[in-house]
């Protein structure tokens, strides 16, 4: 038996266990709740703004769709970046889709930690895990238990994509059933690529901890140094930019986070796109090599 | 010469600055059972894990059927474990995990193998139960159900009766008599007596090192010695060394008279016939005789 066999043989096993244990299905339920009331709120707020411009701008219909237009440009600026919102290629899109999607992509790493923490130190604290290691290769077990979360991850974006998407036709009278469909295939590409990268940091601080709960809090803290070094790199390098400077080394910092490149996942251009995902690729791949390392090399 | 199924070579592994097993060298033939002895603390599990693959040794070698146990799939269908302190996976029916584990192993027909493992462990009846729910003697069966699964060629036991009720330890027991000259079994337990009988050969270890190794009959000199359990009478101890075979004769302080003789010729049986012909023609007479030294009095003098 080959390591695809094996790896195979264990995410499906893996799978529908995760599925009868019902954390997954509370997680899901947990996860498109927030994303509902994300866009609940986001389309709340954006109703209400327009409202006001209305009631400003009074009969002048011109004024008010300029004015429109601006709030849509500006709050598309803060969705998929500046570049990417004056390109005009996500604006398909209606601009509560985006920022939602933005917004569910920022918990989303918070969301693969939870779920797939225990993945393998589950099962190193009461040793389960011998069980398996006598039986198949450390590699395929690690590869099998990925394939498990990383599919769990790509059908649970897509159904939160896909309520998004409905949500923004019922709506959005703009929003066209023949945009939705492009669309949501975009978003849910941009959050799954992405995904995969988390899913693999996941399982990285799985494979080098023995108990769950630390395993948990190391996720936990690596995710907020990644998110520690994209904001700190991006603000110096946006006061440098004000300043009319060069920006210094600190700057650099953004570009050892996974998140910074995720406005690059809904770049209509096609090098900035491809660009985001070899990072996520790269990310994945580096998480991945390494959680084999540890695995292959450490006593279970 | 069949190559060894079980071979050690100088294997080391540390826990932080301690070694828990240092230098150890052991080979276990093909097809044989071997116990793995020592008090606490000795490198028992240390050894066992080692040969499971679960631990990575710090220096040296551990060969499975020839091949290294750090080979990815050296293990694979060729040994089954019983690991003493693994739980049994959350989540899962008896059955289905069984199934499940011997599939992965590559047994054909995984279900068959499985409901057959069980039978064997006379827990059938657990096929449907949640795997992680089960009494701990059942918990036992069960994973000792998985270590049997498919028949590999190699079986490691660690502590496989201990916290079994009478009737339960007994079947194991008989398992591993099944399995003895077919598969190579190695017992690693704390219950000298059983390894005794279970057990054509030993390793006791002590402080990380191995202390003595060899077959069952080497160790506990029931080749060389014998004992008689004097009731009364006075026993002719210069009129003894002179029997054919026997190279001493001498009186312990436990009232028992100790008989080392040649292992090769007369035969132990007709050495065993002379000295009690002797001692009854003098008026000696004993409650039993003995063959050897108990296997739990040698790991004492030893360790």
């Amino acid at each position: 038996m080959n390591f695809a066999q094996e790896a195979l043989i264990i995410s499906r096993a893996e799978l529908g266990r995760a599925v009868r244990s019902g954390r997954v299905v509370v997680l899901l339920g947990m996860y498109a709740l927030f994303s509902l009331l994300a866009l609940l709120g986001v389309g709340g707020f954006i109703s209400f703004v327009r409202g006001q411009l209305q009631q400003q701008t009074g009969s002048d219909a011109a004024a008010a769709e300029a004015l429109n237009a601006q709030l849509s440009d500006s709050l598309m600026g803060i969705a998929i970046g500046d570049a990417a919102a004056a390109s005009g290629g996500m604006s398909a899109l209606p601009v509560v889709v985006l920022i939602v999607f933005r917004i569910t992509l920022f918990f989303l790493p918070v969301y693969v930690a939870l779920m797939g923490f225990d993945q393998l130190a589950g099962e190193m604290a009461p040793r389960s895990i011998r069980y398996l290691v006598v039986r198949a290769r450390r590699e395929s077990i690690l590869s099998g238990k990925f394939l498990v979360q990383a599919g769990l991850l790509i059908g649970l974006v897509l159904v939160v994509d896909l309520c998004i998407t409905i949500y923004a036709l019922i709506v959005e009278p703009d929003f066209p059933l023949g945009a939705a469909v492009p669309g949501l295939v975009k978003l849910w590409l941009a959050a799954s690529i992405f995904s995969l990268a988390y899913v693999a940091l996941t399982a990285l601080c799985s494979a080098v901890t023995r108990s769950p709960a630390v395993s948990l809090a190391l996720n936990f803290l690596l995710l907020l140094m990644f998110w520690l070094a994209d904001a700190i790199g991006s603000g110096r390098a946006a006061l440098a930019k004000v300043a009319g400077e060069e920006a210094p080394a600190t700057a650099m910092l953004r570009y050892l986070s996974p998140s910074h490149y995720s406005t690059g996942l809904l770049d209509p251009d096609l090098s900035n796109f491809m660009v985001a995902v070899g990072a996520y690729a790269a990310f994945a791949s580096l998480f991945m090599a390494l959680a084999l390392l540890a695995l292959r090399v450490r006593d279970v | 010469m069949s190559l060894p199924a079980i071979q050690l070579l100088d294997v080391t592994k540390h826990f932080g600055p301690r070694a828990a097993v240092s230098g150890l060298s052991l080979e276990i033939p093909e097809g044989a059972c071997y116990g793995l002895i020592g008090p606490n603390g000795a490198g028992k599990t240390t050894t066992f894990s080692l040969l499971c693959g679960f631990l990575r040794p710090t220096a040296g070698e551990v060969r499975v059927l020839g091949r290294d146990v750090r080979d990815a799939s050296a293990l694979k269908g060729r040994v089954g474990v019983l690991p003493q302190d693994a739980q049994l996976p959350a989540g899962w029916k008896l059955g289905a995990l069984l199934t499940y584990w011997a599939r992965l192993s590559g047994v054909d027909a995984p279900e068959r193998a499985a409901r057959e493992a069980l039978d064997k462990v006379a827990l059938s009846e657990a096929w449907a139960q949640p795997a992680n729910a089960l009494s701990h003697g059942m918990t036992k069966r069960a994973a000792l159900a998985q270590a049997l699964l498919g028949s590999p060629p190699i079986v490691l036991l660690d502590e496989p009766t201990a916290g079994l009720d009478p009737k339960v330890a007994a079947l194991v027991r008989q398992l591993v008599e099944e399995m003895r000259g077919k598969r190579t079994v190695l017992i690693s337990s704390h219950n000298l007596e059983e390894l005794e009988r279970l057990c054509d050969g030993a390793a006791i270890l002590d402080h990380g090192k191995l202390a003595q190794a060899g077959p069952m009959g080497e160790l506990t000199g029931s080749a060389v010695e014998f004992r008689v359990e004097i009731a009364r009478g006075e026993v002719p101890l210069s009129q003894l060394r002179t029997l054919p075979g026997v190279k001493e004769a001498l009186m312990e302080a436990s009232g028992h008279l100790l008989i080392r003789h040649d292992p090769r010729e007369p035969a132990a049986e007709d050495v065993i016939a002379e000295v009690v012909r002797l001692l009854l023609a003098e008026g000696v007479r004993f409650r039993g005789i003995s063959r050897g030294q108990r296997l739990e009095a040698r790991v004492l003098q030893i360790t």
